[in-house]
């Protein structure tokens, strides 16, 4: 079952400046998310990271694909619906620069008990930047 | 110990990464959860995983979680149970 493209402030609770997904492409709740976020030079964290040479930090890459897996959710996610509980075999490949439209993908790799792992890859232009797997644990 | 006994050790070592622990450190009464093992929550979707992946044997809902988690004596029985023929 394929859902359309989210309204994502409807969906996400997460507002500026920490609101990473700009764009949803595809979505199969519960199996499948592809979503865009376009970094622009006037993104806050770029002014101290670095000054000389603004990139994306390694950890706000994992927190695209945590979004971007919020929208596996059928439902929309009220407050802190969702938490990070893991983050696995995380692998930085390259940088995520001003000017980049980032692809993060994601799927779901199983669930158990309210505990989801979803495994994901922040690319741009075919070339990957980040992959990892995440658990999400529902309340 | 039974094969099925020691595969199932085997895949709970390799998947929970319990680097220097042998199957036979592994007590087969002794509870998965809490006491025993000490697993956690994220430990037991590790597992659901790979009892799927190694055995084929699907662990649907927390109910029948609390029956195969018990031990891995209870696992190895509940895996020969549910293992297609």
């Amino acid at each position: 079952m394929t859902a359309p493209p989210a309204d994502i402030p409807a969906h996400l609770p997460h507002r500026y400046p920490f609101l990473l997904v700009d764009r949803v492409l595809e979505r199969e709740p519960g199996v499948r998310v592809v979503a865009e976020k376009l970094v622009t030079f006037g993104e806050p964290y770029l002014q101290g990271h670095f000054e000389d040479r603004p990139l994306v930090p390694g950890v706000l890459l994992l927190e695209m694909l945590a979004q971007a897996g919020g929208f596996l959710e059928a439902e929309p996610l009220r407050g802190a619906a969702i938490f990070l509980a893991g983050v696995q075999d995380a692998r930085f490949k390259g940088p995520a620069l001003p000017g980049d439209r980032l692809r993060l993908e994601v799927r779901a790799d199983g669930a158990f008990a309210g505990m989801m792992k979803i495994r994901g890859t922040v690319s741009c232009d075919g070339r990957d930047l980040c992959t990892a797997a995440l658990l999400v644990k529902r309340l | 110990m039974s094969d099925l006994k020691l595969r199932v050790k085997e895949m709970i070592i390799e998947r929970l990464k319990l680097e220097g622990m042998t199957p036979d450190q592994i007590d087969d009464g002794a509870p998965l959860f809490g006491e025993g093992l000490g697993l956690d929550s994220i430990d037991a979707l590790e597992l659901v995983l790979g009892i799927e992946q190694v055995f084929s044997v699907k662990i649907e809902d927390e109910a029948a979680g609390l029956k195969a988690f018990k031990s891995v004596q209870a696992l190895t029985d509940f895996i020969a149970e549910h293992a297609k023929a």
